[in-house]
């Protein structure tokens, strides 16, 4: 019961829902247009049937060579939606798009060490650790995860769609 | 900048990067005409395909641009139709490229050339996997009238691709409710539709079963399908309904999102609705899970809907209130090893307590329901610090109770930032000056005010650059959305607001001085005329209020009320005129001192009636209807004083050949250059400020709104002070104080004693001592009143009224000491707003009563 429609630039108007809970970044206008600009097939939003937003992914291709890929670089669902499917819904849109026009080899993305609900979403979809990586993420004030907290997993995926 | 590019490119036609660069410099400052022949010009000489594209997007930017003419519209269109089908490659080569193909020939509705291109093997694969292309095939085939086909698109995307966009699902229905209407011209088909609906009625049965839990989109179809089988009086079974809803909730019950998956369905008759009512109150009020859990707070959310006026008493509100708090405690315990980051699971009970709570308030205009939802919200967000929809009701709720310096708390730690300060900055700055602290030097507020614009610079400086790398990317699809989203956020309404609030602050913290004014007024004057886009989010606030109640929004507005473009127009037109009066500048001025930097007109300025006509047009109703009573009478204060000295103001004003010279000597001696576009030597340096040709007008008295206005609201004060909340008070009181000030500024002109006696205003200067002396008086009532109010509202009684009040939460078993704190905080906060515009208006009052 939710739509799946490209991003748009006005969706910054009605993001709320999903920005204000502390997992999510807002971050300065210049992000989400330069994603736009550039790979604005990697970027979708799961709307309610009542027109709200529920959630949305930003993704990006880089990389050279057999590096060539599509990256996740930011994904998140309103916490009133979660559990829905949602993520894996644009995480497979992700991997078409990333596979079928951009031509990558293979999906990537990070993931808070801490996090362990997202880890086991991404496992369950494939995707499997290959890194680790110092600091990646910014202080979100939990005090007690240590190196949990600021450090990432990276996680990669190969296109196998 | 623009020009420079220009003439360089002149020069040096041959140089590829340099007309790419004077193609960027046109596009940034959004002159279409002129990229769109740059771009023609480059193709021309270097044979690129992507600037025939930027050509042919050029021509579509300067279709859509507000100030093109209809009928230039559509010939731009054909233009840039007639370029790109010149295109040696194909539009197909490029997913934006065949969008932006698509949407020129949706625009010149050539449907059957858009169906060609999409119904190519290209075409169709393009729509696979591109879902802006996918979107204006859609729409190319709705406008096409090809609905039927639309849906059996939508069948073969659900069972062979497993697609489960609500998109498809509505597509179905479309087609198979299209049977029973004859928008395309031909008869109703009811056989055929009836068929159709069984059909996918079996279709959605089937995928529901077969998604189970995974996916509930056919589920909620099945419901959808029902409800406009219903409209059309061809549903056949009446209790069909109601079971769907509760298969609904029996599937989805245990997800947040199911209270609102199913609000679209609650409007039911009397059976319907029974039913509905005894399968929900059959929820288990007891539970072990958070999904039981959530099934009854889903459940609670349902039933609080469809109340009705005979069972919102105060009784029995209190009574839900009473079970929400006890269940929410309760659930409580099922959260015990969250993490701090997770939100609780029973967080929507402490809400839905909030909601009840603030109905009852509603009902009785009685605090101590305010008391017990900020000390239940504050609570639960011990348990549960990321809840922001705690925070949010509590901004608004502390706001009314005149506690805001606890609201700014909330806000603050809601951490919102960039373009968020547009959509959520009204929670903390609407209606901000009644609460400004920035007389006394506390200049909280004002801060907030500022760092709220920042957006709007970084949107000025930045979104054009990405409106150039996408014309790089030839990413076509975005570019629109980009002008939209820039345009929008420039033309905030918001951001006009917390101007107008700052420059309410403002006055009350500066010396008023012609510095201040002309600056004021100019840029006052550029946002008069602009066409103001309202980004506020107003939905972001949950709400549980049954649906014949207005929703927690509005239900806390501060005074009833919430701003709007009506309320901007109003005190827009009282600053532009007063400065205006209290101003030598007029439009020449302007216009020569300001070469450069003067802000672009807007469109249709040319065909408006002249400003002054326009300020001093009467306030429509529709913008008298945002104004609080005493915003009203202040406004009509305004008024009849701008009327009143309007005349002694244009006769004592100095020429602008006057002015202009004074100008250029200041800048002269400042910088040491004359000032540009002056010429000294035209101007006639023999008039003097205080000989003129006709005579001076004649001396009135002033207007009864202006003479009686101080005591009128003076009486208004006496009577807010009865409230509990201090808000009303701080309102009346701050307007008092803010028409002292507007006073001022109309009135500053005539200090200077020879031009009084030259022109013998004797009579209208004193008529100002007796205005003022008479404000002053007021206002030192006044400041003495609210300090006086401010010494007693945070004491050991008051706080113990407050724990007492909240006996509602307290019973229930939120700790005593908890709720002696909130209570210290609120009384504290009120004390401090209190006493702080009290003394505030003490000071301006003897910085300006002489």
């Amino acid at each position: 019961m939710s739509v799946l429609r490209p991003f748009k630039a006005t969706d910054m108007f009605k993001f709320n829902n999903i920005n204000l809970d502390i997992w999510t970044e807002t971050y300065g206008i210049g992000f989400y247009l330069s994603y736009l600009s550039r790979w604005p097939d990697l970027c979708s939003v799961q709307e309610a049937p009542s027109g709200r937003m529920m959630g949305y992914v930003i993704g990006k291709a880089e990389g050279s060579n057999t590096e060539w890929h599509g990256h996740v670089t930011a994904i998140t669902v309103a916490p009133e939606y979660r559990r829905l499917g949602l993520a894996r819904k644009m995480m497979g849109l992700l991997e078409m798009v990333s596979d079928e026009i951009y031509k990558g080899f293979f999906v990537d993305l990070y993931v808070r060490c801490g996090n362990s609900v997202a880890i086991d979403m991404y496992e369950g979809m494939g995707y499997s650790v290959y890194r680790r990586v110092r600091e990646y993420y910014g202080n979100i004030g939990l005090g007690k995860g240590g190196q949990d907290e600021e450090d990432a997993f990276g996680a990669f995926s190969h296109a196998d769609v | 900048m623009v020009l420079m590019f220009e003439e360089a490119y002149k020069q040096e036609p041959s140089n590829e990067e340099l007309g790419m660069q004077t193609f960027f410099a046109n596009a940034r400052a959004g002159h279409w005409k002129s990229a769109q022949q740059i771009a023609t010009k480059m193709y021309k000489q270097f044979q690129e395909d992507r600037y025939l594209y930027w050509s042919v997007m050029s021509a579509v930017l300067q279709a859509n641009d507000p100030a093109t003419p209809a009928a230039m519209r559509t010939i731009l269109y054909k233009l840039a139709h007639r370029i790109i089908t010149s295109s040696p490659t194909p539009s197909y080569q490029s997913n934006d490229r065949f969008h932006l193909h698509l949407s020129i020939l949706r625009e010149l509705e050539l449907y059957d050339d858009a169906h060609k291109l999409l119904d190519s093997d290209v075409g169709k694969a393009i729509c696979s996997t591109s879902l802006s292309c996918n979107e204006i095939r859609r729409d190319i085939w709705r406008k096409r009238g090809m609905i039927v086909d639309e849906g059996k698109l939508a069948t073969r995307r659900i069972l062979d691709k497993h697609d489960r966009n609500w998109l498809e699902f509505l597509s179905i229905l479309d087609a198979n409710f299209s049977y029973f209407s004859s928008s395309d011209g031909s008869p109703p088909s009811h056989v055929e539709g009836l068929e159709q609906v069984e059909k996918t009625q079996e279709l959605f049965t089937r995928i529901a079963e077969e998604d189970g839990p995974k996916d509930r989109s056919a589920a909620l179809a099945l419901l959808e399908l029902e409800k406009r089988a219903r409209n059309h009086g061809i549903s056949k079974d009446p209790k069909r309904l109601v079971t769907l809803m509760q298969d609904y909730f029996t599937r989805v019950g245990d997800k947040a999102c199911c209270f609102e998956d199913l609000k679209p369905y609650l409007t039911l008759e009397e059976n319907d609705l029974t039913r509905w009512t005894s399968f929900l109150r059959a929820v288990p009020a007891s539970f072990t899970t958070p999904p039981e859990l959530q099934r009854l707070i889903n459940s609670h959310k349902l039933l609080r809907c469809n109340l009705t006026q005979l069972e919102l008493s105060v009784e029995a509100e209190t009574a839900r209130a009473t079970l929400y708090i006890e269940q929410y405690l309760e659930g409580l315990k099922l959260g015990l090893n969250l993490l701090p980051t997770e939100l609780q699971y029973a967080d929507d009970l402490a809400l839905l307590a909030a909601n009840t709570l603030v109905t009852l308030w509603k009902f009785t205009s009685d605090e101590q329901y305010l008391f017990n939802a900020v000390t239940l919200l504050e609570f639960a967000l011990t348990r549960s610090k990321q809840s922001f929809q705690s925070r949010l009701t509590l901004i608004r709720l502390y706001r009314l109770l005149g506690a805001p310096s606890l609201a700014l708390d909330h806000y603050r730690a809601m951490g919102v930032k960039q373009v968020q300060n547009d959509t959520l900055s009204h929670f903390l700055l609407s209606r901000a000056s009644t609460f400004s602290l920035a007389s006394i030097g506390d200049l909280t507020l004002v801060t907030e005010c500022l760092e709220s614009t920042q957006i709007y610079l970084s949107n000025s400086q930045e979104t054009a650059d990405f409106i150039v790398r996408a014309f790089q990317g030839e990413r076509y699809s975005q570019i629109p959305e980009f002008i939209i989203f820039e345009e929008q956020l420039d033309n905030s309404l918001q951001r006009d607001i917390v101007k107008m609030e700052h420059l309410r602050m403002r006055l009350t913290h500066e010396q008023i001085t012609s510095d201040v004014i002309d600056m004021e007024l100019i840029e006052l004057k550029f946002i008069f005329d602009r066409t103001h886009h309202d980004n506020r989010d107003f939905d972001i606030m949950s709400n549980y209020q049954p649906k014949i109640s207005s929703d927690t929004f509005s239900q806390t507005n501060l005074l009833g009320m919430n701003e709007s473009h009506g309320w901007l127009k109003s005190f827009l037109k009282v600053y532009i005129r007063a400065f205006q009066q209290g101003s030598d500048l007029d439009d020449s001025v302007e216009e020569k001192l300001l070469i450069g930097d003067r802000p672009k007109q807007s469109f249709g300025a040319d065909s408006r009636p002249p400003l002054r006509q326009r300020l001093a047009e009467a306030l429509s109703e529709e913008e008298l209807a945002e104004l609080t009573q005493d915003e009203r009478l202040f406004v009509q204060f305004a008024r009849a004083l701008a009327e009143w000295l309007e005349p002694y103001h244009d006769y004592t004003r100095p020429p602008p050949s006057l002015v202009l010279a004074e100008a250029a000597k200041q800048t002269e001696l400042k910088t040491g250059y004359p000032l540009k576009g002056v010429d000294l030597a035209v101007l006639d340096r023999s008039s003097s400020p205080l000989k003129k040709d006709e005579e001076p007008p004649a001396v009135v008295e002033p207007p009864e709104q202006v003479s009686r206005f101080f005591e009128t609201l003076k009486g208004r004060f006496a009577e807010t002070l009865k409230n509990s909340s201090p808000v009303q008070s701080l309102h009346v009181a701050t307007l008092i104080q803010e028409a002292f000030l507007l006073f001022t500024v109309e009135t500053l002109r005539f200090k200077a004693t020879a031009l009084v006696k030259a022109n013998k205003f004797g009579a209208l200067v004193a008529s100002f001592k007796t205005i003022r002396s008479d404000a002053a008086a007021v206002l030192r009532d006044i400041s003495t009143e609210l300090v006086t109010q401010s010494e007693v509202v945070a004491t050991a009684e008051s706080r113990k009224a407050f724990v007492d009040a909240c006996a509602t939460v307290t019973a229930r078993g939120i700790d005593i000491d908890f709720t002696l704190n909130v209570a210290k905080k609120v009384t504290d906060a009120r004390k401090k707003v209190i006493g702080g515009v009290g003394k505030g208006i003490g000071r301006v009052c003897s910085t300006y009563a002489n």
